[in-house]
């Protein structure tokens, strides 16, 4: 397993959202790497210089392009830049969320609509400019695929994910939507919906504790790990799975199929019959 | 040149944090009193840094905690 199995052997990529090495982002880049892949990695500015992306651009080989995601120009930029290293591309992972009403910590039903915007553009809009932008540019080559990280806010409803359950929801709305484009040339367009993870962007939400036990309670085999995703996503990336397209795929240990677990079940009762005891 | 740059400083703040300009004072600890986090505090200085043209080390920036920490160090460098 540490040796891989080839499975992107001579496929090149670009990597969004790796912060530290807690990122899935982080994860998947190293497992592409194991797997024969090239790639370049990219994150906001500001994340570079808040994260630490020099070490896995130096553990992976991989140049570091910045650029913001919501500006068409710098999109372009990188786009330039990624030719100019690897010439097309085969795969693309777009690991990019971000919130300032969660971490502002507003209401749903008082949120700043400046701030749902850059929601929406950061998180979701900014696929759609990605696959825009690379297919336009003739980056992105015939038979790629391209994987955005998703999570179950988008169909149900977890408060404290706040305005983040509906950026999620278009995310995978245009994964859909651009992959029904993008098939004609082979290309797959996919999210992959995973468990709560403990990653700095993730343990930033408020109540994000809770949220993660909650689903590892649920899940009948516990919430994957960062690892397993990018395991999961290396697969998306090869030529294994060249007809899986335009679908949102669970990676969380069978959570979305679940209803409540027996040890939850028995907790519950032992807490609600202290309750009546009160 | 002072209240310049304090008055800019001021509004990047308010503008970046979402607070209101009365919460804005000197003592004022951008985490503890204005509620900024890890990335908050990253974009001001790389705001700073492009309003007033200027570069500020990772070093330097882990030593501006407060408002007022921000018009001093500014303002030093600026004249």
């Amino acid at each position: 397993m540490s040796d891989g199995y080839g499975l992107l052997k001579g496929k090149k990529g670009i990597i969004f959202g790796a912060l530290d090495e807690r990122s899935i982002a982080w994860r998947i880049a190293l497992a592409c790497k194991r797997e024969g892949a090239d790639f370049v990695l990219s994150n906001a500015p500001v994340a570079l210089r808040l994260g630490a992306l020099d070490a896995l651009g130096e553990e992976t080989g991989a140049p570091i392009i910045p650029c913001d995601v919501t500006k068409d120009d710098e999109i372009e930029d990188l786009m330039n830049q990624t030719k100019e290293h690897l010439g097309g591309v085969d795969f693309i992972l777009h690991a990019i969320g971000m919130s300032p009403n969660v971490r502002k910590k507003k209401e749903y039903t008082d949120l700043n609509y400046n701030w749902l915007q850059q929601t929406l553009d950061i998180s979701a809009i900014s696929l759609h400019r990605v696959l825009h932008h690379a297919e336009k540019m003739d980056v992105l080559n015939d038979g790629g695929s391209i994987v955005a990280l998703s999570y179950i806010g988008a169909q149900r409803i977890f408060s404290k994910y706040s305005d983040m359950n509906d950026a999620k929801a278009l995310l995978e709305s245009i994964a859909r939507n651009y992959g029904s484009r993008l098939a004609k040339r082979g290309i797959r367009v996919n999210t992959v919906s995973q468990a709560p993870t403990k990653t700095s962007a993730g343990t930033g939400i408020k109540g994000f504790d809770g949220m993660y036990t909650f689903a590892d309670m649920i899940a009948p085999m516990g919430n994957p790990s960062a690892d397993e995703c990018a395991d999961y996503c290396v697969t998306l990336f090869s030529d294994l799975t060249r007809k899986v397209t335009m679908q949102n795929l669970y990676h969380d240990g069978g959570f979305v199929n679940s209803g409540i677990s027996e040890e939850m079940i028995n907790d519950l009762a032992k807490i609600y019959a202290d309750k009546d005891d009160e | 040149m002072s209240q310049d740059v304090e008055s800019k400083v001021k509004a990047i703040i308010v503008d970046k944090l979402g607070v209101d300009e009365s919460e804005v004072v000197a003592e004022a600890n951008f985490t503890n009193d204005l509620g900024a986090d890890s990335l908050d505090t990253v974009e001001l200085i790389m705001e700073f840094e492009k309003e007033f043209d200027l570069s500020i080390p990772d070093e330097d920036a882990e030593n501006i905690a407060t408002v007022g920490d921000a018009v001093t160090y500014l303002t030093g460098k600026l004249s």
